[in-house]
């Protein structure tokens, strides 16, 4: 049965206002998953500050401890801004991702999604950026690896933002196939196909400005998926944005909540052929309200399909 | 990005605007929450470009050469 991983410190990261990446986004997808009947609900935990260290160096998670303020906010870049509760929530995102990895491997669970915030794809080694802390989605990967000795692991982003953190954190790991779909051009102007990887890990389809649901079914069938299907991974996490929707105020893809579906249907394919059906979710990016709501539900359910 | 309406501008300046915006989108200098904004001015700046150069050939069509290869005038050109 698939589980859901939320804390309420995801409400207690708090950007300033006008920010897109606001608190009501947790408020929605929340509200959106307590509307289905079959999930089960865990807390995400605190995260060691180990689990950081498998993808960040330890100046730079005390520099983001010590920018932590008492009041109001700090800001690592024009995106990136700190409240007085950024530090619980992005430590429970940490910690969500990990615990739902150990229930999938330990078999408690087929499938999990991570319902936290801040997002984490773009978050690199030593640089908060585009409103992400941690790699969350490489930290889970590398969880899987280290701790849990898995052999391959892949984490697919459809986020409508290239994952240049997670690319960045894996790009020297050749256990693991990170592979995006994505606007081009678009923040952060990285995921260009012929960035590959030191290892051949990496792949990168980036998809024109305007584009929709067939695009995307084209760069998913035709690139992204073969890749995954010969790569046979053990675990696949995802780094679930849904801001390529069409009415994303983000973006300029014209992607529904059917097309999150189908591609959340294409991913699940994949790991039930290699992965024993075993998939982590985490959320990432989606700015329209009712849109996110829409697709994180339409995600969820196929999600829930898969692990009855 | 400059505040000046695209209708506003000569060719040239469209230009050179719009080699900026894209050098900006890729050397990922764009904070995420104005990489839209960049992408839609550039996107304009493309369209405007494109129109005034479509005049320019409008008008370079109209030119008529006498049998010496010099222009004589112009000429009412039906360009679809």
């Amino acid at each position: 049965m698939t589980q859901i991983y939320w804390h309420e410190s995801a409400l207690e990261h708090v950007t300033p206002p006008g920010h897109p990446e606001r608190v009501a986004r947790a408020e929605v997808v929340h509200a959106a998953l307590q509307n289905l009947d079959g999930l089960t609900w865990h807390e995400a935990p605190l995260a060691d500050r180990a689990e950081v260290l498998r993808c960040h160096p330890e100046h730079y998670l005390e520099r983001v401890e010590a920018a932590i303020p008492n009041e109001s906010y700090v800001s690592l870049d024009a995106d990136t801004h700190l409240s007085p509760g950024s530090l619980g929530a992005v430590m429970r995102g940490v910690g969500g991702c990990c615990s739902a990895v150990d229930a999938v491997l330990a078999g408690d669970a087929n499938t999990a999604f991570v319902a936290m915030r801040p997002p984490g794809h773009h978050a690199e080694t030593e640089t908060a950026m585009g409103f992400c802390l941690f790699g969350n989605a490489a930290i889970a990967a590398k969880r899987a690896l280290d701790h849990h000795g898995l052999s391959r692991v892949a984490v697919l982003d459809f986020d409508v933002h290239h994952g240049n953190g997670t690319q960045d954190l894996l790009w020297n790991e050749p256990r693991t196939l990170f592979a995006s779909s994505h606007q081009m051009p678009l923040y952060p102007g990285t995921g260009a196909t012929h960035e590959t990887g030191a290892h051949n890990n990496v792949v990168n389809a980036p998809l024109p400005p305007m584009s929709g649901g067939r695009e995307m079914r084209r760069a998913w069938g035709d690139v992204i998926l073969p890749a995954v299907d010969d790569f046979a991974p053990e675990l696949i996490i995802i780094s679930a944005g849904f801001d390529a929707h069409e009415s994303d105020p983000l973006a300029n893809l014209n992607w529904t909540a059917d097309d999150f579906r189908w591609v959340t249907e294409a991913i699940c394919d994949v790991a039930e052929a290699h992965a024993k059906g075993r998939v982590v979710s985490t959320l990432e990016g989606g700015y329209d309200l009712d849109a996110l709501a829409a697709s994180v539900t339409a995600h969820v359910q196929v999600l829930m399909e898969r692990d009855p | 990005m400059s505040d000046k309406p695209v209708s506003d501008m000569s060719f040239e300046e469209a230009m050179k605007e719009l080699e900026g915006v894209v050098a900006k989108l890729e050397s990922g200098d764009v904070p995420l929450e104005d990489s839209i904004k960049f992408y839609e001015r550039g996107a304009a700046l493309k369209a405007h470009c494109q129109k005034k150069l479509a005049e320019a050939e409008e008008k370079v069509a109209q030119i008529t050469l006498d049998g010496d290869g010099n222009p004589t005038g112009t000429a009412a050109v039906d360009i679809q």
